[in-house]
């Protein structure tokens, strides 16, 4: 009887989905991620610290698009998350990850409320890619897509925020072929009622597309706190608007040029504070033109550009990091006899353990200065002027993708002395099918990518500046058999010289310079295994080594071993 | 080809619009941080003879080439007190460095010559600079002085001493705590910690101190110097402080407080004792003392301090001496 029951529930369910076949969807990514870790570091130098660590978690991301209509659709999604041990419940969250409602009101004006991602140019909204990648291994780059998926950033360098955005575009005949508008407005900070405004983030464009080659844009983003949220008329208020052009030749013997320019300002105003370092105004502009070579016949794309962002030039949306460095890792938080705070590493940032953001920054972020000195704040990174060349080849026959970028830049404006750094920056990369130059029908793709920076700063002695870092990323991914990958990564990491350290205070102004000398490697060696279910649904076990070889004599050289295993299933 | 000749020509436009900033750069100057050392300008102190009772002031004025650490040491030639200022500043100056008088701690300065040095620890090779100043007034307290043993034995103080101690009062400059003169115990008790005593009454006529009411804000303060038999486990001051809760003039221990701390010893040096008022009705151990009157600390009702001197009698010889019974307001005494 019971089963009889069972079968019936089930029919009708059944045919409840079926009847709602447009109006009702079902959809999720399913995961585990267990991890077993291991510090290594000299025993007599660390005996008060725990070595081993093992954690993981499995969870379920459950989303739900329900279609009331033609013109609408409601996105859900619900997290449930088991830590590994909380059984019967103890570790066990629920949370929801997204709402939100789409639509097209009148057939015209594209909406979308609730969680919502937004980017507009490299230079008002742009989530730009953390540090420590220059072409890596698959093994690598699997695990970093966790970190990615968990805090929405997307590939396409989107902010994930909350609050609603428009889009409509209107077309003509004559004179123009459209004319197109977007527009958002998000919450960034609820007040506390007492000291701290509640914050807003918003911004649109326009777009004139003049034909199928010319178009421009006007852009306008602010970030801004709300009057009379409390009961006082401090405000903050960051204003940056550019205007963008790109054209595009018509094609001709397979070639194609074109040219990518944005240019603007930027403002920022502490209104009413009365803390004497509350700066009145600040305000600076930039620009960024390119000129883009396209040979269509060997996929070869180059750019060549000069930019010059003021050293005043703040754009939170541009320039807030991914990861932030004052932070100390999740795990393994304090080393060594002293319990000295560890600093993230490039492994901690692909494993989960940094500190991630998901709100602008009001002020301009710490960064590490061996890993990234050109352009810690991506492409809008401030105090940078200068030339670049990029060239990528996109998928021939025998190397899947390969590309080049240089750049060469200099500060407008000193940090601390009148004389300026310089900075070069050497990038390359490729993707080889090796298969295809060994005439195998398995898969075999190698990967390489090498990163070069220097950074030079002349003078007095005490002025000097002299710093080097290089990664390399090296990558192996071979089908063994069946659907079963074989995978092997390794990253390198040196970094030697001294840098000046600068500190901000609340109001984005260098109020300190830290002198720093570094002389160490990070090593990273992995390896394991990939079985692909599906496209969708694949299981990853892997071994990882890393270590830290610091070669100042007061250096403290430590490693960390993990074996984790990755299950994930998107449906 | 026409468009890429424009293009380019708005390219080179845009790149020589802006110029290097020639005049700024972005936070402190390396040069103030972590440039030669040097003395741009020579320290400049103004007049010689500085009156401190007229109200005037010593700004040591000097320019150097960075930030780095400086000591400015200012010693009585004499009285052997010491100030010392300290700073980082490249500009020395009144903001920063400006003496008003003071030591740091007992001896205070006297009517004398104070030598000063201002030196650059973390600068290797650097110069000791060094000058002087005539003290021809001295600092005025701010505060409630109750004795600075300056004036002798008053008629209604009332004194204890052991038959083998002398206990007194002694004048010399030189040891002083603060002016010329203090109060003195010297001498042996093999069976028995006491060693002697001064009681401290208001002046002749008057019944009172007149201190403030409230003891939240007011410090209790006095010099006290051991010299022999000295140490946590040797010698200590116990003072009573009596007040006349009911205000007849008189204190009765069986009616009225007696707030007692102790002080042990435990330098060679003038130490400076100095107790919030309201903490003098807790012991040692934090707990409430019990006294047989109101059991509230009024110092407006303090009626007498009695200074009581005592040291192991196992260890022979005892010898202290005490300086400048002061009360203050908000702080403890800067000597």
């Amino acid at each position: 009887m019971k089963k009889l029951i069972y079968i019936l529930f089930s029919l009708l369910f059944t045919h409840f989905l079926w009847s709602q076949e447009r109006k009702f969807q079902v959809n999720g990514d399913a995961r585990g991620y267990l991890f077993a870790k291991n510090m290594l570091i000299d025993k007599a130098l660390d005996t008060i610290n725990a070595p081993r660590a093992n954690y993981g978690h499995t969870l379920l991301d459950l989303g739900f698009s329900i279609f009331p209509n033609n013109n609408t659709e409601i996105i859900s999604s619900f997290r449930i998350r088991n830590e590994l041990g909380g059984f019967w419940g103890g570790g066990v969250s629920f949370n929801v990850r997204q709402l939100t409602l789409n639509g097209v009101a009148g057939n015209k004006v594209k909406y979308n409320l609730g969680d919502i991602d937004v980017k507009m140019t490299p230079y008002t909204l742009y989530n730009f890619q953390e540090e420590g990648i220059v072409n890596e291994a698959e093994i690598f780059a699997l695990r970093r897509q966790v970190v990615h998926y968990d805090m929405f950033y997307m590939p396409n360098n989107t902010w994930r925020m909350q609050g609603g955005q428009v889009a409509f575009g209107l077309k003509f005949n004559k004179v123009l072929q459209a004319l197109e508008f977007k527009g958002f407005i998000t919450r960034q900070r609820p007040t506390d009622g007492i000291t701290i405004p509640e914050r807003l983030f918003g911004g649109g464009s326009a777009t004139w597309k003049q034909n199928d080659q010319l178009q421009f844009s006007y852009n306008s983003i602010s970030l801004f706190d709300l009057t009379r949220t409390i009961n006082d008329s401090i405000r903050y208020k960051n204003h940056v608007q550019t205007l963008s052009a790109k054209y595009r030749s018509k094609t001709q013997h397979n070639f194609q040029w074109g040219v990518d320019a944005e240019g603007g300002t930027s403002n920022v105003n502490y209104i009413n504070y009365t803390n004497p370092a509350a700066p009145d105004l600040q305000n600076d502009w930039f620009y960024d033109a390119a000129f883009v070579f396209d040979y269509k016949k060997s996929k070869i794309v180059t750019k060549l550009g000069y930019k010059d962002v003021g050293a005043d030039f703040f754009s939170p949306g541009a320039q807030t990091k991914r990861v932030d460095f004052t932070k100390f890792p999740g795990v393994f938080q304090q080393y060594t006899n002293n319990a000295v705070g560890r600093a993230i590493n490039l492994t901690d940032i692909i494993n989960h353990n940094a500190g991630y953001s998901y709100q602008l920054s009001d002020r301009l972020m710490a960064y590490n200065v061996a890993y990234d000195n050109i352009n810690p704040y991506g492409i809008a990174t401030p105090n940078r002027r200068g030339v670049y060349f990029n060239l990528e080849q996109k998928d021939s026959l025998k190397f899947k993708r390969s590309f080049i970028q240089i750049a060469q830049l200099f500060e407008s404006r000193g940090m601390g002395t009148n004389v300026k750094k310089s900075f070069t920056s050497l990038a390359g990369g490729m993707d080889i099918a090796l298969n295809d130059f060994l005439a195998w029908k398995r898969e075999i793709v190698f990967n390489f990518g090498v990163r070069h920076d220097i950074t030079n700063r002349g003078g007095e002695d005490y002025k000097k500046i002299k710093l080097t870092s290089t990664l390399i990323d090296v990558g192996l991914s071979v089908r063994l058999v069946g659907k079963l990958d074989l995978l092997l990564g390794t990253k390198y990491f040196k970094a030697a010289g001294n840098e000046f350290v600068n500190t901000r205070n609340a109001f984005n102004t260098i109020t300190d310079l830290l002198t720093v000398s570094m002389d160490f490697t990070e090593t990273t060696i992995a390896g394991g295994f990939r079985y692909k279910f599906s496209e969708k649904n694949q299981l990853l076990l892997n071994y990882q080594l890393h270590q830290i070889k610091d070669n100042k004599p007061s250096g403290i050289n430590y490693g960390i071993s993990q074996f984790n295993i990755l299950y994930t299933l998107s449906f | 080809m026409k468009k890429l000749l424009l293009f380019s020509i708005v390219i080179s436009a845009l790149i020589s619009c802006r110029k290097f900033d020639k005049d700024n750069f972005d936070g402190p100057s390396l040069e103030d941080s972590f440039g030669p050392f040097a003395i741009l300008e020579d320290l400049n102190r103004g007049n010689y003879e500085v009156d401190f009772s007229a109200g005037q002031k010593v700004a040591f004025n000097m320019t150097l080439s960075k930030n780095t650490n400086w000591v400015i040491k200012i010693e009585g030639a004499n009285s052997g007190a010491i100030r010392t200022i300290t700073g980082t500043e490249r500009i020395l100056s009144l903001e920063n460095a400006l003496w008003n008088g003071g030591a740091n701690k007992f001896p205070s300065f006297n009517l004398e010559k104070a030598y000063i040095t201002v030196t650059f620890p973390n600068e290797e090779n650097s110069p000791i600079v060094r000058d002087s100043v005539l003290i021809t007034g001295l600092k005025q307290d701010q505060g409630f002085l109750i004795t600075s043993f300056e004036s002798g034995i008053a008629p209604n103080w009332q004194q204890f001493n052991q038959t083998t101690v002398q206990g007194k009062i002694e004048c010399d400059p030189d040891l002083a705590a603060k002016g010329s003169c203090f109060y003195s115990w010297n001498g042996t008790v093999g069976w028995d910690w006491a060693i002697g005593s001064v009681t401290v009454k208001p002046p002749a006529g008057s019944t009172s101190f007149n201190l403030p009411a409230s003891a939240n804000n007011l410090f209790f303060n006095i010099a006290f110097k051991a010299l022999q038999n000295v140490g946590p486990q040797n010698s200590f001051l116990l003072f009573w402080f009596d007040e006349d809760d009911n205000g007849d003039g008189v204190f009765d221990l069986n009616t009225e407080d007696r707030f007692i701390y102790e002080y042990w010893s435990n330098t060679l040096d003038w130490d400076l004792i100095s107790r919030k008022y309201a903490d003098l009705k807790f012991d040692k151990d934090g707990a409430v003392q019990n006294t047989n009157g109101n059991g509230l600390t009024e110092p407006s009702k303090l009626i007498s301090v009695n200074v009581f001197f005592l040291a192991n009698p196992g260890n022979g010889n005892a010898k202290a001496y005490a300086d400048h019974m002061i009360f203050t307001l908000n702080e403890p005494y800067q000597p």
